[in-house]
């Protein structure tokens, strides 16, 4: 190799996973991330540049950023709530660097000067945001050497799969993404918007239509135990600094975030509401002390995943069910590879820990996919790897000696410039 | 995207010597390999051949009766390997002789043995020049039955293979 191979052998790697939802971090070789907090940060505008004390962040745009699990939860007025992601790509990139700013003090607690980072990316991400990031690693952070990888890739790999179709339901998308010999077919993603944003949203409804008062913990200060059914008995916590709409907003979506992981099933056939009335009832308590129990809600409200056409409020049949966006993606590709991704369906992401996800789409997929083709479905048990598989993968990666040729080194960068990611990392 | 991790010559030598069909001895030809097996080295630098996990063509009707079953026998069921398997089969038409390489990752591999094989599947594959038949394998299940392989290796026109019918 020319000198452009990163020299230092035992300087860790750091692994960087942002997804829409929560932003994954910590150093390569460990088995799990050290960071794991929402990606969604709240920003304050100064109007007359008089800073609060005790910010987070100060940024010489007047904005002030309040991030991680502890700040984002701190009420506190105008300030308004937003993701720098769109589309799974670096939209506010001052935003983004808020995010690794606070990752490299609070988390990592070192200098990036020192180590190597391995970032994931989305798999449709553009050559412009692509050349952007990596002249912001090294110009900004300085860092010695750098790596961007695909996170249907890492997550193939992860699954001992150098070829497989990649099912990514997240917060904001369930995607297809076809890997084929460790590259991902572009032309065969398929994206829909039907993911765990989608189903909290059908949630929200529910509760709008059973008249349950959706209320955050941050406003209660008391409450008392209320038979169930019964109206909630709470006392509001007095001196509420008033904030804003998209922060409530976020604050009353983890509520229901909750519900769904608790309550929500996926209903291993096509909806049937006699079925669904047998449903075995959950009782479920919300922050405020309301209790209750659900039944047929609990198979329905998912069911929008897998067969959009009776959702209220979705214009017509425009959208993909997941097991449609499996057949689609798969039906784009070539041919003579489809048999290797019918029998490599690769299932990850956050939103596919719903009870019965996976039992659901088996089923489909037999029923969709020609009866010529061997279909398989992995998903792993365990939940961790289900939401982290690219962080993992990339994590183990990153901390192969090989994999020192590899990286983007400061040298190279310097010589060929941001192009060189477009090269060393295609 | 890759590993790194490189392909050891002894590799490539074994691969050659399966590929190319020299005019040979009776002698010369029973020690020709009809399956091998290839790891990755302690330091997991390096692609190497699995010392012991072969079988070799004389092999054939003295200690191993059937290849096929054998050869599934060889393959670990708690790591990844790559693997190479000259195949031979019968159509309606004639007899053949094919390469397959196999990549071998089953589910109860540990899941940074199947980062490492999967990342570096590339690069072995590329030594494997003309290679005809790629074999992504991740199970028993996938394997065990020979039709598996026959259907990989020409669809339905395979009536037997390795000389037992189908």
């Amino acid at each position: 190799m020319s000198g452009g191979v990163y020299g230092g052998d035992e300087v860790g790697a750091l692994v960087f996973d942002i997804g829409s939802f929560s932003t994954r971090a910590g150093y390569a070789g460990e088995d799990c991330p050290k960071a794991d907090f929402p990606t969604s940060l709240g920003v304050l505008v100064e109007e007359e540049g008089g800073g609060e004390m005790g910010a987070e962040q100060e940024k010489a745009t007047g904005r002030t950023f309040y991030l991680d699990t502890n700040a984002l939860h701190v009420p506190r007025a105008g300030v308004e709530l937003f993701s720098p992601l769109k589309n799974g790509m670096i939209e506010d990139w001052e935003a983004f660097q808020a995010i690794l700013d606070h990752t490299y003090c609070k988390h990592i607690k070192s200098e990036p000067s020192l180590h190597p980072v391995l970032m994931s990316e989305a798999p449709w991400n553009t050559r412009a945001k692509r050349e952007k990031l990596t002249e912001l690693m090294f110009e900004h952070y300085n860092i010695p050497a750098f790596f961007l990888c695909k996170t249907a890739v890492l997550t193939a790999f992860a699954n001992g799969r150098a070829t497989g179709l990649v099912l990514d339901s997240g917060a904001t998308h369930t995607t297809a993404i076809p890997v084929h010999d460790g590259y991902v077919l572009q032309q065969g993603i398929v994206k829909s918007p039907l993911a765990g944003d989608f189903i909290t949203m059908q949630c929200r409804e529910l509760f709008q239509e059973m008249n349950i008062d959706i209320t955050p913990p941050y406003m209660i200060a008391a409450k008392e135990p209320v038979r169930e059914g019964a109206p909630p008995n709470w006392t509001k916590k007095d001196k509420l600094p008033p904030v804003t709409k998209s922060w409530h907003t976020f604050m009353c979506n983890e509520v229901i975030q909750d519900f769904q992981a608790s309550v929500l099933q996926v209903s291993d056939s096509p909806y049937d509401e006699q079925v669904a009335a047998q449903m075995p009832t959950v009782h479920y308590e919300m922050p405020s002390g309301y209790t209750t129990d659900y039944g047929a809600e609990r198979l329905r409200i998912p069911e929008g995943l897998f067969d959009p056409s009776n959702v209220k409020g979705l214009s017509g049949n425009t959208m993909l069910g997941v097991g449609h966006v499996v057949t689609t993606s798969i039906g784009m590709c070539d041919i003579d590879i489809r048999p290797g991704l019918y029998g490599s369906v690769i299932v990850t992401g956050g939103n596919t820990l719903l009870q019965g996800f996976t039992e659901r789409l088996n089923r489909e997929l037999s029923q969709k996919a020609p009866p010529s083709m061997r279909l398989k479905l992995i998903a792993s048990n365990s939940s961790m790897e289900r939401r982290f598989s690219p962080w993992i993968g990339g994590s183990i990666l990153a901390s192969l000696g090989t994999f020192q040729q590899m990286w983007i080194s400061k040298q190279e960068y310097e010589e060929g410039g941001k192009q060189s990611v477009e090269r060393k990392c295609p | 995207m890759a590993s790194g991790v490189t392909v050891n010559d002894e590799v490539i030598k074994v691969f050659n010597d399966m590929k190319v069909r020299k005019s040979s001895s009776s002698d010369e030809v029973k020690k020709r390999k009809k399956a091998v097996l290839f790891c990755l080295s302690e330091d997991k630098k390096k692609i190497i051949v699995e010392e012991g996990k072969q079988i070799l063509v004389g092999d054939i009707g003295e200690s191993v009766d059937d290849p096929y079953a054998c050869f599934v026998k060889l393959l670990p069921l708690n790591d990844c390997r790559y693997g190479l398997y000259d195949a031979t089969y019968e159509t309606k038409e004639s007899k053949k002789e094919d390469l397959v390489f196999i990549f071998w990752a089953p589910e109860g591999a540990p899941l940074k043995s199947k980062m490492i094989y999967a990342s570096s599947k590339d690069a072995i594959k590329k030594k494997f020049t003309g290679i005809k038949h790629e074999w992504q394998v991740n199970g028993l299940d996938d394997i065990q039955d020979r039709s598996t392989l026959a259907d990989k290796l020409g669809g339905n026109v395979v009536v037997s293979l390795e000389g037992r019918p189908l």
